[in-house]
């Protein structure tokens, strides 16, 4: 086999094997995992698929880290692995791990199938890897593609709640027309150019700048990435889809789909278009002003825990565009490392959020937090650091992602733009300090309180299932005895210390020391930004 | 003047796939008498002109059940996956034993997905 | 024929299906549209493809059908879902035709 295999590498493309391992890890990790979960054995699918799915994303970012430094086209140059690529991969198998230990006991994972859920989420790591590798448009859509399509179907994985299933179509039907349009702006850049790969854009970009099917090319392009990266006017969908998902889902959505549009947008925009930067940093500069305010402005009123961080993200995203326009290899690294710290942040955020849903049956609602400073402090703290962070405090990570945006944007006379990013800062305190103050300065429901029975039968609300679910009994099971004993032993649902969920406590507190600790010593996360920074080498 | 060989050796692929042609279809079917399920007693859906499950005559109420659509969707699917082997075609010459492995992989990978489908009770019928 | 006869058509499929995703309520046609769009791109490509006397833009068509194909099994799997939830179908018919 090995003598078979060295014969075809001889005779087909130059393919650097090593380098394309983690993808090769990625999809055998997939296949097993899917058929793994197909045992009967509700031990082996509730246990074991989780514990594979983890050793494969181990194994990738193991794969990633012996590849760094390695910064070469591979497959007849279609992809590209180096610093940026693998400083990425490492981001997305931090968010999928994050997003495994909070899908542990959820109710959607167990609806939807493990197997079929936890390879899902593999595949759709797989496609932001090679979105953000893509060093041709063909591999670029593909890419697009493979990370948005299982994403749509993680959204509707809870799916006896009809909201989850909405949530789902309508992520799919909006994010096929952002895929339909970037595809028609790949169309018009093939046009231009006569070839699909980087290399054919970056020839022609320099004198294509002014051309009308170019431009079109560009436009429709920023567009269509625009409506992965939820930057406004591209947004509406965000809070909407957000909120449906199942939390866990959302989470790894928020990080992980955010970093995976940013990498594609540097790639592609700071890489071939580099030469054409008249033509699009002044429309990603205005996209980049509306989108701060648009966020920042629509989470103010927001009650609902995951619309709120939906705008938040919103926002952010306008913040880490700043580092992508100014091109210099300075503001790569600041994205990089916003994009980083930005992961840790909502991790923490959506932990808490997680572990709430299940112990109050309230949903994301702001009120499932009231009172958690006095009774929960493993869930309060991370949850106030996470607030404290995203809205830029010193001594949290967030405060030197902000710092470190801001100079990149100075640095290349962008400096009202960083004006801008501080006002919105100054807004968002608003609505992350209406959190905080939820966790500490409310007394939690009296209901809850005394511990007292908030009778919620399971099967009755959604939230309630994910609550019954966590405390280990079956949902389904329960609407069926409690419909049959003429509605008696309903579940009960308390506002307590009472279901243990110590891996995601565990990931809440885990993003929070890391929140710290990157505020402390922001140097060794920095070093990698500015190692991914400078793959780049086209830059200043 | 044309000889008599050569006349046979130009058909001879066009005589080779009738001749297959014809001796697979009469194995299948008729394997398919001595392998297939014997009911009893002819059932209903048997002696109807089209043996497919799709009802011959159709009420004004009827609807498609769930498993057309999924078994539409499942062909849709596997059917198009065939597309990537026409690439492959035309560069066949050109990658040799590479391509041969490469489709290998593909068709592993698509087979992964079969047995999925297959265990997880999606081709039965319901 | 110019090329320029090909982009106004594929313009044109692109901004009917736009238009129709923006306009249509039954998930079904938002879907059709959506292949709209995405087959409108495909003919930009393969028209472009012809011009430069370039094979990549029809491996790129190649490639996004399989990907449509992917796009509305989901899409069509999540109507089919939906429905089945508020309305459940009649299924007792075809239950004695299984031979």
């Amino acid at each position: 086999m090995t003598g078979l295999l060295a014969q075809a590498t001889t005779k087909g493309p130059p393919i650097n094997w090593e380098a394309l391992s983690p993808f090769i890890a990625l999809v055998a990790g997939g296949c097993i995992v899917l058929l793994v979960g197909l045992a009967r054995s509700a031990f082996i699918r509730r246990q074991v698929v989780p514990v594979l799915t983890l050793l494969t994303l181990g194994a990738t970012a193991g794969l990633g880290v012996w590849q760094w430094d390695i910064n070469e086209g591979i497959v007849a140059n279609a992809m590209v692995v180096d610093n940026l690529t693998l400083a990425l991969t490492m981001i997305f198998v931090a968010g999928g791990i994050a997003a495994v230990f909070l899908s542990w006991r959820s109710i959607a994972s167990a609806e939807a199938g493990e197997g079929e859920y936890y390879a899902l989420m593999l595949m759709s790591i797989l496609g932001m890897l090679v979105l953000v590798a893509a060093n041709d448009l063909v591999v670029l859509f593909i890419g697009f593609e493979l990370l948005s399509i299982p994403l749509y179907v993680l959204c509707a994985t809870h799916m006896r709640r009809e909201q989850s299933l909405e949530s789902g179509l309508k992520y799919l039907i909006i994010g096929s027309v952002g895929s339909a349009t970037l595809l028609y702006g790949l169309a018009m850049l093939y046009g231009a150019a006569g070839g699909t790969n980087y290399g054919d854009i970056a020839a022609v970009a320099a004198e294509m700048a002014d051309d009308t099917l170019f431009m079109v090319g560009i436009g429709l392009v920023l567009a269509g990435l625009a409506f992965k990266a939820s930057v406004a006017p591209f947004h509406q969908w965000t809070p909407d889809v957000y909120e449906g998902a199942p939390t866990p889902v959302t989470g790894f959505m928020a990080v992980a789909t955010k970093a995976a549009a940013f990498g594609v947008i540097i790639r592609l925009f700071v890489g071939p278009l580099i030469d054409a930067t008249t033509t699009w940093a002044p429309a990603f500069a205005t996209l980049a002003v509306i989108t701060i305010i648009v966020g920042n402005v629509g989470a103010l009123g927001q009650s609902s825990l995951k619309r709120m961080l939906a705008y938040s993200s919103v926002a952010q995203a306008g913040y880490m565009i700043a580092g992508v326009v100014v091109t210099t290899q300075l503001g790569i690294a600041a994205t990089v490392f916003y994009l980083a710290i930005y992961v840790v942040m909502n991790l923490a955020a959506f932990a808490v959020i997680t572990a709430r849903e299940r112990e109050t049956g309230l949903g994301d609602d702001i009120s499932s937090l009231y009172g958690l400073g006095r009774d929960r402090p493993f869930l309060a703290w991370p949850m106030t650091i996470a607030m404290l962070a995203l809205a830029g405090f010193p001594v949290t990570a967030g405060f030197f992602g902000k710092i470190y945006l801001i100079n990149a944007a100075v640095n290349n006379g962008y400096g009202w733009l960083g004006v801008v990013i501080v006002v919105g800062s100054a807004i968002s305190l608003a609505y992350y300090l209406r959190v905080v103050a939820a966790v500490w300065m409310r007394e939690a429901p009296a209901a809850s309180t005394s511990l007292s029975a908030v009778p919620i039968m399971a099967g009755g609300s959604p939230e309630g299932d994910e609550a019954a679910y966590a405390a280990g009994r079956e949902p389904g099971a329960d609407v069926g005895r409690v419909v049959s004993e003429d509605f008696g032993e309903p579940s009960i649902i308390t506002s307590g210390p009472r279901i243990s969920q110590p891996e995601v406590i565990f990931v809440a507190v885990f993003c929070a020391l890391v929140t710290i600790a990157f505020g402390v010593y922001p140097e060794p996360l920095m070093d990698v930004a500015r190692d991914a920074g400078e793959a780049l080498q086209s830059l200043r | 003047m044309l000889q008599i060989q050569d006349v046979i050796r130009a058909y001879l692929p066009a005589i080779v796939f009738v001749v297959l042609g014809i001796g697979l279809g009469a194995v299948f079917a008729s394997l398919n008498s001595v392998l297939g399920p014997k009911p009893k007693h002819a059932r209903r859906a048997t002696a109807e002109p089209y043996e497919s499950g799709l009802p011959s005559e159709v009420k004004k109420t009827m609807r498609f059940g769930i498993s057309f659509y999924l078994v539409a969707m499942l062909f849709i699917l596997f059917d198009i996956e065939t597309i990537f082997l026409f690439p492959v075609a035309m560069q066949l010459k050109a990658f040799g034993t590479f391509a041969l492995i490469e489709i290998s992989v593909f068709i592993v990978l698509l087979f992964v997905a079969f047995i999925y489908v297959w265990r997880r009770g999606a081709l039965e019928w319901k | 024929m110019d090329l320029i006869w090909y982009l106004i058509v594929s313009a044109l499929i692109f901004c009917i299906g736009a238009g129709g995703v923006l306009t249509r309520r039954n998930p079904l046609v938002v879907l059709l549209c959506l292949e709209l769009m995405l087959n409108a791109a495909n003919l930009a490509l393969v028209a472009f493809a012809r011009a430069h006397g370039d094979m990549g833009g029809q491996i790129f068509a190649l490639m996004v059908m399989v990907v449509a194909a992917c796009e509305v099994a989901v899409g069509l799997g999540l109507v089919v879902a939906i429905y089945r939830r508020r309305l459940p179908i009649d299924v007792d018919e075809l239950r004695e035709l299984q031979g």
